[in-house]
């Protein structure tokens, strides 16, 4: 009820309101060859949501954009050009952020913008920004896939990168017999259906599947569906703050199976409780992954930002957050230009050498990365053993997009 | 009975006892004072803080079960003395002065959270197993402990000469008031009292859930259909309505998927209230 009606007033206003600019700043200059004199700041776009349900990924986003721009800065900036974080608050709500996306491009100009938390924030802003606005997106998100929109990309993971290591994991340990539940909306439901399918083509059978409503309190019923069905294995993407109770209630209850999903980590877990022993997951970082660079980084990361130590985590997007500012970078001197056209050519087949979480490169013609995974296992106090570094794996997504 | 079934069975039972208990305080300030109290859910959500705060500052939720409706009973005489006394002849206004109240306390309560949700553990967290399958024990205590805490208010409310002063200041407020009885602090005491059991709702139901800015308004639509379903006017009305909507509930999501069955359960009330329109107790309009 609340929803329906703040919604439709402020999408009225902002829908006037970005009319209204997008006409003007047709009628001024194309926005991403502003500010290119020699040697003038640049303005990068940051939006996240610093208020609201997802407060608590807006700080760690924050913190991470201003962690890497600062060093993007120390080395020289790009094409001798220093960045300028522009900071906008999504507000954990499509109509704000579609207001803040809008000032980011039509009235400051930036060069590009890298953010979004939830999917709902990355379908409402990207007209503003890739399409109207004619600017570089980058979508920094573990997300439920098929976004191949013209001049967004996406440096977060494809349902494939997480779930087919999970499930083949699975099914090498001899589980057989899988139970699947979720949340009702598209993440879970692209997820779940991806373990479907990986599920059946590796010879296991499923016995449940089975949503909940995203406002369901006590999910009491699922959790005796899920003992009832006796499965070898429980895929889960009940999330928050449904998770918890959700697990609890299958593991008192006397599951012998294993559990596993898309959103365990760091971050997670502590949410969880002691419950998340043993939770099975896919990531493409955890604390304890070996590779040098990514803990001498994130190590740095906790010293630099302190009000952000300890939420480099990958639920929380931050390697992909990361990555992104060194990914465009790396297409912007390969193009020379601020150009947005050139910048999206050069794009499609940048890579990085080194970045937290292992080495990452855009699958040409895919808009999504070819990225470093871990098989992780997350602990009862809340951290996660590595139990495999599954090397590079490339995203299902995006058939030959051209840009 | 295998465990499957004694599981099934047991959920019923739990879910409806949870809705009973969160009701009960509806059912005083919906049903029986009828104010349309929209920020309800967030006085549930305060019971759920104080046994959170409880818990974090002196390492017991049960504590915090017994703060909860002193605590939020307290903050609901404040709030009936400086804002919701203002709106007895107002009911839209009430319904749009409690909302923004609602609102307030939700966000204000998501603005401290530094996380998205936080664990609250149960006093008793162990289980108990039944012919194979494994019930958790809390639950089972909400169950008795709601129909002890029903069984004490209706008694109060029904047999009690404060029971009586209440009913009749609901009732006909003029008379009561020239019998010499202050119905201003009637209906003071009369909110407080709906807000205490709220509270202690929110106290008892955290340790299965956990606390989050949002728990007591995603409760807020089925308590407000179990009002309507009960009926207004009377305690047990509401209570009954509950009973109504959430049995049927849990036996349905038993066969079909929890969204089938919220959308089933909302359409039966629909039809329900067209036969009914003044609820279980009163046949015809």
């Amino acid at each position: 009820m609340k929803n329906i009606i703040r919604g439709h007033t402020s999408l009225m206003v902002s829908g006037i309101a970005v009319g209204v600019l997008a006409l003007a700043s047709s009628l001024l200059v194309a926005p991403s060859q502003a500010a290119t004199a020699k040697g003038s700041p640049i303005k990068v776009g940051v939006l996240t949501d610093m208020t609201g349900a997802f407060a608590i990924v807006g700080k760690s986003n924050q913190a991470v954009a201003q962690f890497t721009i600062d060093e993007i800065n120390k080395s020289g900036g790009v094409l001798g050009h220093k960045l300028v974080m522009d900071l906008a608050d999504g507000g954990s709500d499509p109509a704000i952020a579609t207001q803040a996306a809008s000032r980011l491009v039509n009235q400051d100009h930036v060069a590009m913008v890298v953010g979004g938390v939830a999917s709902f924030t990355r379908v409402a802003v990207r007209g503003v920004i890739a399409g109207r606005g004619n600017t570089t997106y980058i979508w920094p998100a573990s997300y439920e896939g098929n976004e191949c929109t013209k001049n967004v990309w996406n440096t977060g993971s494809a349902p494939n990168q997480q779930v087919d290591p999970t499930v083949k994991y699975l099914l090498s340990q001899g589980k057989k017999s899988f139970f699947l539940a979720g949340s009702d909306y598209l993440y879970p439901r692209n997820i779940l259906a991806r373990v479907r399918q990986d599920v059946l083509a590796g010879g296991g059978s499923i016995v449940g599947e089975e949503y909940v409503p995203l406002d369901m309190t006590d999910a009491s019923n699922l959790t005796s569906k899920v003992l009832a069905s006796k499965a070898d294995a429980l895929f889960e993407v009940v999330v928050l703050p449904g998770t918890a109770p959700f697990i609890k209630g299958v593991v008192d209850g006397g599951f012998k199976g294993t559990i596993a999903g898309t959103l365990f980590d760091e971050g997670i877990n502590p949410l969880i409780g002691s419950q998340a022993q043993g939770l099975i997951g896919v990531q493409d970082y955890y604390a304890p992954i070996t590779d040098p660079f990514s803990r001498a980084e994130v190590a740095k990361f906790n010293k630099e930002q302190p009000k952000a130590a300890g939420l480099f985590a990958s639920t929380f997007n931050a390697p992909a957050w990361y990555r992104s500012f060194y990914l465009w970078k790396a297409a912007v001197e390969k193009a020379g230009s601020f150009d947005t056209a050139k910048v999206n050519k050069a794009m499609d087949s940048v890579s990085l050498t080194k970045s937290i979480g292992g080495p990452v490169g855009f699958a040409p013609g895919t808009k999504h990365l070819k990225l470093s995974m871990y098989l992780g296992q997350s602990n009862g106090d809340g951290s996660e053993t590595v139990l495999k570094s599954l090397g590079q794996i490339e995203p299902y997504q995006c058939a030959n997009a051209s840009n | 009975m295998s465990a499957t079934v004694i599981r099934e069975i047991f959920d019923v039972f739990s879910l409806t006892s949870i809705l009973v208990l969160l009701v009960l305080g509806m059912a005083v300030i919906v049903g029986m004072m009828k104010v349309f109290n929209m920020c309800q859910g967030e006085l549930v959500l305060l019971g759920a803080g104080t046994a959170y705060l409880s818990y974090q500052y002196f390492g017991s939720v049960l504590l915090g079960i017994f703060l909860a409706p002193i605590v939020v009973g307290l903050f609901g005489l404040a709030l009936e003395r400086t804002v919701i006394h203002r709106f007895y002849k107002n009911p839209q206004g009430a319904l749009l002065a409690t909302f923004a109240i609602g609102l307030v306390i939700r966000e204000t309560v998501r603005t401290r959270m530094s996380t998205q949700s936080s664990l609250v553990p149960a006093p008793i967290g162990s289980n108990v197993h039944i012919g194979g399958a494994v019930l958790p024990i809390w639950r089972i205590v909400i169950m008795i402990v709601t129909l002890i805490v029903a069984s004490a208010i209706g008694f109060i409310l029904l047999k009690t000469s404060v029971g009586l002063k209440i009913r009749a200041t609901l009732d006909n407020p003029e008379l009561v008031a020239s019998s010499g009885i202050s119905t201003k602090w009637m209906y003071a005491w009369t909110y407080a009292l709906g807000a205490a059991l709220a509270g202690f709702a929110g106290a008892m139901i955290v340790p299965l859930q956990t606390l989050y800015p949002n728990l007591g308004y995603e409760n807020l639509i089925p308590m407000f259909i179990a009002v309507m379903v009960g009926g207004l006017g009377q305690f047990a009305g509401p209570i009954a309505g509950a009973a109504l909507i959430a049995i049927p509930g849990g036996i349905l999501s038993q066969f079909i998927s929890p969204v089938s069955s919220q959308i089933l359960i909302l359409c039966f009330a629909i039809v329900f209230m067209r036969f009914r329109p003044m609820g279980i107790f009163h046949r015809g309009r």
